[in-house]
């Protein structure tokens, strides 16, 4: 009985002295209960949809307003001049990952309801995301349902004529490999840094760099470099796997897949020098790189839980992860055969994010270096 | 008649980790083209020592000048003057020993015609086969050789090895001892800290370093006469213990 109160104790010991345990055992529970509880969740919010309205009757008002009125959906039937949406418009809205759905209102919408005939609303929905698609769908319809049962008490004068673009056979495979893929790359990327300065730190190597006449920024240069073209071979080579493998359609530019594949790789590489600046192991590295590039990328981008679910903190913390942005994209390009311009935002926002992610490792790093010395 | 500037200057050196003092007022100077052995057990502050005149570490408090430079206020310029091959560390393991002496050259700035000329000089020192080897591959003997020459190739007036020799046979210890009088001969001051104390020997002057205090420095002979000794092994310990009364 001795002998193991004794090494109860020590355990107690090690536990209450050991910052990375207390850190463990109190904090990460209390992130991951505040990020998965505020995350996960299948209710739709506000699901982006596009209104084209040729009819422009008080039945088709009528109509958007239904739509409108519902906490489901955010409605938009304008472009951002002020001008009616077009079909054209529209589309390129679906295709950019903007909207969700479509709603189409027939030209000869307000003659068949004078005739009473029944006419079709066209809905075509973005069925990359297979589950917001089906609760679309299924929201939609019971709007269609209620409004003709105001109409015409249950009569079934409006009917949804429904289009799945992108993704027609509902495989869930074609929403989340190409999101794989981003999280993979991210923190690969991540790793590879965060490793290969962790590993000169722990050999003690870095003591050479330190004294040599590098400067800070020619050595995060320098090992960023290679890094870059490994990660790109890694990307093309995961990618390959899910376009063969999986049988993931690639309908867009591999071209630009690969411009933007570029910025979100140095945004991780640089998020790998920032966490090596505080890892004092390779183990500690791999731990920390994992934890920090895949919870937030996981439950965060998009990639399971549909952004518009989020609660506002989380929200505006999506906006700075890096795998938000490439999620959009990959999916866009890969699934959608979106183009260069349909991402000028989100190019636009990783070009950002690299850059200061750059600028706060070098700084560190530096500032970490001088502390040394 | 002005004197000039020792290679080194110490004065009153002190590193605290914490509540921890690993260096308590080290004071010493090593003159130019001298070899200096800085002995003293695992501990002791000799790496610390080394790595605050290096620039590695940060100085809690007191001074160090290489060649009248301050290091704290003009380390680029020590940085120039100074060689370092470090006790944990020296080649990377992975690289052959081409590899890393086309590394270390680069780094240092050399341009590729002296990176080629170093190369050279290499193969005529190290087997052409072993060069091509990764260095984790090669003897310890050759290994700390190629090290070595990798710390010279930027041509600093002062070296400082931090125990080159651990882990070094005999032999490769005497032949590595040699080569080091061969730097004195080309002008270089040497500083080399070691525990084996039968090395201090082929030092012109020695520091004892216990618990983070100098107990001892000055000639070998000179102090084995002053302090009536036989050996190196018995100056140590009467110093230790006479640090240790006091």
């Amino acid at each position: 009985m001795g002998r193991i109160k004794a090494i109860i104790t020590k355990e107690f010991f090690h536990i209450l002295r050991d910052p990375r345990s207390l850190t463990l055992v109190f904090i990460i529970p209390l992130v991951m209960i505040f990020i998965l509880g505020y995350s996960i969740s299948y209710d739709l919010n506000r699901v982006a949809a596009a209104v084209v309205d040729l009819s422009q009757s008080r039945l088709s008002r009528q109509l958007v307003r239904a739509f409108a009125a519902n906490p489901v959906f955010a409605v938009r039937s304008r472009d951002g001049a002020g001008n009616r949406l077009s079909l054209a418009a529209a589309e390129d809205l679906l295709r950019r990952g903007e909207v969700r759905e479509v709603i189409i209102v027939p030209a000869d919408l307000a003659q068949r309801h004078a005739a009473g005939r029944p006419a079709e609303i066209g809905l075509v929905i973005d069925g990359s995301d297979v589950n917001v698609a089906n609760l679309a769908y299924q929201y939609s319809e019971r709007i269609l349902l209620d409004l003709n049962a105001a109409l015409m008490g249950g009569g079934r004068l409006l009917r949804l004529g429904t289009k799945v673009y992108f993704n027609p056979e509902a495989r869930s495979q074609f929403f989340f490999i190409p999101g794989l893929v981003a999280v993979i790359l991210l923190m690969i990327s991540a790793m590879l840094t965060s490793l290969s300065i962790a590993r000169e730190r722990e050999t003690g190597s870095i003591a050479l760099l330190f004294i040599s006449p590098l400067k800070s920024g020619e050595i995060i240069v320098g090992k960023t470099i290679p890094y870059i073209i490994v990660s790109l071979l890694d990307g093309a080579f995961i990618l390959l796997f899910a376009r063969f493998w999986f049988g993931i359609p690639i309908r867009g530019s591999l071209l630009v897949l690969l411009l933007f594949a570029l910025l979100y790789i140095v945004a991780g590489l640089a998020l790998g020098i920032l966490i090596s600046t505080t890892a004092p192991t390779q183990r500690t590295a791999m731990l920390a790189t994992m934890l920090i590039t895949m919870l937030p990328s996981f439950l965060l981008s998009g990639f399971i839980f549909p952004l518009d679910s989020l609660g506002w903190a989380l929200r505006a913390l999506s906006y700075v992860i890096p795998a938000t942005y490439f999620l959009r994209i990959i999916r866009g390009v890969v699934l959608k055969g979106a183009e260069l311009r349909h991402f000028l935002f989100e190019g636009g926002m990783l070009l950002a994010l690299s850059l200061l992610l750059l600028a706060a490792a070098t700084r560190k790093f530096a500032r970490q270096r001088k502390a040394v010395q | 008649m002005s004197h000039p500037a020792p290679a080194i200057a110490v004065r009153d050196l002190r590193k605290d980790f914490g509540v921890f003092q690993a260096v308590r007022g080290v004071s010493f100077d090593v003159a130019r083209g001298e070899i200096v052995g800085f002995l003293g057990p695992n501990g002791a502050g000799k790496t610390t020592t080394i790595k605050m005149i290096t620039g590695l570490l940060k100085i809690t408090s007191g001074t160090v000048r290489v060649d009248g430079l301050d290091n704290r206020t003009q380390l680029v310029q020590v940085k120039r003057k100074l060689g370092y091959m470090s006790q944990k560390f020296s080649l990377y393991p992975l690289l052959t020993a081409r590899e890393n002496i086309e590394f270390f050259g680069g780094i240092s700035g050399l341009s590729p015609r002296e990176r080629a000329r170093h190369q050279a000089r290499m193969e005529e020192l190290v087997p052409a086969a072993v060069l091509r080897q990764k260095v984790q591959d090669i003897p310890p003997g050759l290994r700390q050789k190629v090290a070595m020459f990798v710390c010279l190739m930027p041509d600093p007036g002062i070296v400082l090895l931090d125990e080159p020799t651990s882990g070094v046979d005999p032999e490769a210890r005497r032949v590595f001892w040699n080569d080091i009088y061969g730097l004195k001969k080309l002008g270089k001051t040497l500083l080399v800290s070691t525990h084996n104390l039968d090395e201090a020997e082929y030092c012109d002057r020695i520091l004892i370093i216990h618990n983070g205090e100098l107990v001892a420095a000055g000639a070998p002979d000179e102090l084995l006469r002053q302090r009536r000794k036989a050996s190196i092994e018995e100056l140590f310990k009467d110093a230790i213990e006479e640090h240790g009364q006091d």
